[in-house]
């Protein structure tokens, strides 16, 4: 059994103009001790479900139907006071923003402290201690002096460390990273994809990495499930979705990465992909990709009817009418942006 | 940016030297300040509200110290001095029953401030509770809480103190304090509430509540100490309300009974001589303007200084 299952999990928004189907049937499974990684564009429902998970949703937005199950309990059925005992405790997260993500009343060391000694019954001063090693663990240079600072003396990056220590305070199984680098600079986001990668590996957890950049997962991921408009169109192992790319829309990601190493693509603009992504109020039976797809065609079926989740090869699920290894002939060059 | 002695990176990065004994110096000396001494800065350097909060503490030690030092008794009759004009004996003259105005402004003072402080005090508690409540909460407890509010800010504000008092049937000090709160702690109530639901959308509140962080921990450790600031400002905004209101009921004879005083019934002795003797009406209303200037003054100095965004004082 995986540590994390979700299942046909749904999550709706409520507005003036119907429910916003953020997330739109999804199924994830987090395995003990790997790397999930969650592809798509803003909006595409990636930190929704993240949230769903944690059971974070705004009040505005639900679990209509599906079911997360951690260690076999349902999440999405557990009560708030329930809920709260989990978090922090054996699934943690991270946000994107380091910057904001720090309460800028409160030292380091308090706010570091605070979670263990709700979730871990530990006294002040072991609390204190352990808050010490937590920041010498994601290399805060003179941890003991700098636990009594308040986040305005932290760079960008430390907070991103400060709050990697305070997820990994207890000890979590399952740490979700959403957006972990995407504020930083890009000196600084290496090394904390290096830091997330070590420990988990130290401390055995599992971990979901969200991202819009291909980059990020290939580096960390062990799978990868490629999401777009709510629902997963690409799920298989890291190696196989770089070297094999099914869907048209992950082989227009993969496209849209700068390449450096080649000197006639440098010269030239990066690919974009027409079209945006389509109104998730109003949603029509057919691949919600199709309008942006260079394969579809008018009377494709796949603009009338929506593709199933299918399984291509062993373990590589594929949501389209045209993956790549079916196509025939030239592909019809995507319309100029 | 923070330079610390021990840290590798930072030090090849400051312009600095290196001491005998090993330590290091910086070479230009960073001050690490924090919001508060940031805001203490800015209201030193803001004109207005450091001769505001001079004059402020003037009063309050002219209400507090003059009654031990002054020989007179407050309350004692004495026709054959009354209505002396202001002389180096009696400052600020006497009353028709000859009775010492600076001593009694300074008495009047103490109760028109504590009336003050106190009321403002329960307005903070009450607002900042209900506030924060219906910010915090949300959804329909929310909206009643609101509404309600609404329905109490339609009332007029004297009458509603009044009909309060007429209520409790007597007037001393701490039923004058529960009126004028009553009366007043409406737009206290809605900034909290507006600044809970600000705050409350900050992502460290999402981080809290990430790790597992109960409702009272989010309340109490993220979101009150945060609002600091804006209570800070609104105590000086409250407190001339209360001062004024108080004045303004025992200037209708409607306040503290005598021989007692405020600043409001010692104008109202005044009022009816105002023409032959001037000064006993103008001295407590001189107070009364005094304390209610230098406090909006401290208020606005105050909302600036903790505004980072204003420059115009640093």
């Amino acid at each position: 059994m995986a540590l994390l299952e979700v299942d046909d999990l749904r999550t709706y928004f409520t507005s003036r103009r119907g429910d916003v189907k953020a997330v739109d049937g999804i199924s994830l499974a987090v395995e003990r001790g790997k790397t999930l990684g969650i592809v798509g564009e803003s909006g595409c429902g990636k930190s929704v479900t993240a949230l769903s998970i944690m059971g974070l949703l705004a009040p505005n937005a639900r679990v209509v139907s599906g079911s997360v199950r951690f260690e076999g309990r349902d999440l999405t059925e557990l009560s708030d006071r329930e809920l709260e005992d989990i978090r922090g405790r054996q699934i943690a997260m991270i946000f994107q923003d380091p910057m904001t993500s720090l309460n800028p009343t409160l030292t380091i060391g308090l706010q570091l402290t605070e979670t263990m000694r709700r979730h871990l019954d530990m006294s002040r001063d072991e609390a204190r201690k352990r808050a010490i090693e937590l920041l010498e663990e994601v290399h805060i240079p003179n941890a003991r002096a700098r636990l009594d600072d308040y986040p305005h003396r932290y760079s960008g990056g430390m907070r991103q460390r400060v709050m990697i220590a305070m997820a990994l305070s207890c000890s979590p199984k399952l740490l979700i990273a959403d957006e972990p680098t995407t504020a930083l600079d890009v000196t600084v986001q290496a090394g904390i994809l290096d830091l997330l990668e070590e420990l988990r590996d130290e401390h055995e957890m599992s971990m979901i990495i969200i991202t819009h950049d291909m980059g990020v997962v290939a580096e960390s991921a062990d799978d990868i499930a490629v999401m777009y408009a709510g629902q997963i169109v690409e799920q298989t192992n890291a190696e196989e979705l770089f070297d094999h790319p099914e869907h048209p829309y992950t082989e227009a990601l993969l496209g849209a990465l700068p390449q450096v190493e080649d000197e006639n693509v440098r010269q030239g603009r990066l690919t974009a992909i027409p079209g945006r992504p389509p109104d998730l109020v109003d949603l029509p039976d057919a691949c919600r990709f199709a309008p942006r797809c260079p394969y579809a065609s008018r009377n494709d079926s796949c603009t009338a009817k929506m593709p199933e989740l299918r399984e291509l090869r062993p373990g590589h699920l594929v949501r389209t009418a045209h993956p790549a290894s079916e196509r025939q002939g030239a592909p019809v060059p995507a319309a100029a942006p | 940016m923070v330079l610390n002695p021990q840290n590798e990176e930072l030090r090849e990065l400051t312009v600095g030297r290196e001491r005998e004994d090993g330590s290091f110096e910086a070479g230009a000396a960073i001050n690490q300040t924090s919001l508060w001494r940031d805001a203490a800065r800015r209201f030193a350097h803001n004109r207005a509200a450091l001769v505001a909060m001079f004059a402020f503490l003037l009063m309050l030690a002219y209400v507090v110290i003059v009654p031990f030092v002054v020989p007179y008794d407050p309350n004692a009759v004495n026709f054959d001095i009354a209505y002396v004009n202001p002389t180096w004996t009696h400052p600020f003259g006497t009353d028709e029953f000859g009775r010492d105005l600076f001593l009694r402004t300074a008495l009047g003072g103490r109760i028109s401030i504590g009336i003050g402080f106190a009321g403002t005090v329960a307005i903070m508690v009450v607002g900042i509770l209900y506030g924060a409540i219906s910010g915090f909460v949300g959804g329909w407890l929310d909206n009643a809480m609101m509404r309600f509010l609404d329905a109490l800010y339609g009332l007029p504000y004297l009458p509603f103190a009044i009909i309060t008092l007429a209520i409790f049937g007597t007037v001393n000090f701490w039923t004058m304090v529960i009126a004028l709160t009553i009366a007043s702690w409406f737009t206290t109530a809605r900034v909290m509430r507006g600044q809970i639901i600000t705050l409350k959308e900050n992502d460290y509140v999402r981080a809290a509540r990430a790790v597992g962080a109960r409702w009272h921990r989010v309340l109490f450790r993220h979101l009150l100490p945060n609002t600091l600031g804006v209570v800070l400002v609104f105590v000086f905004l409250e407190l001339p309300g209360v001062v004024l209101g108080e004045a303004f009921l025992s200037f209708l004879g409607l306040g503290i009974n005598p021989p007692q005083s405020s600043w409001g019934s010692l104008a109202q002795d005044g009022y009816t001589q105002y023409l032959s003797h001037p000064y006993i009406i103008v001295i407590p209303s001189v107070a009364i303007a005094w304390l209610i200037l230098s406090a909006f003054f401290i208020a606005d100095g105050l909302r600036d200084a903790l505004d980072p965004r204003t420059e115009s004082a640093a």
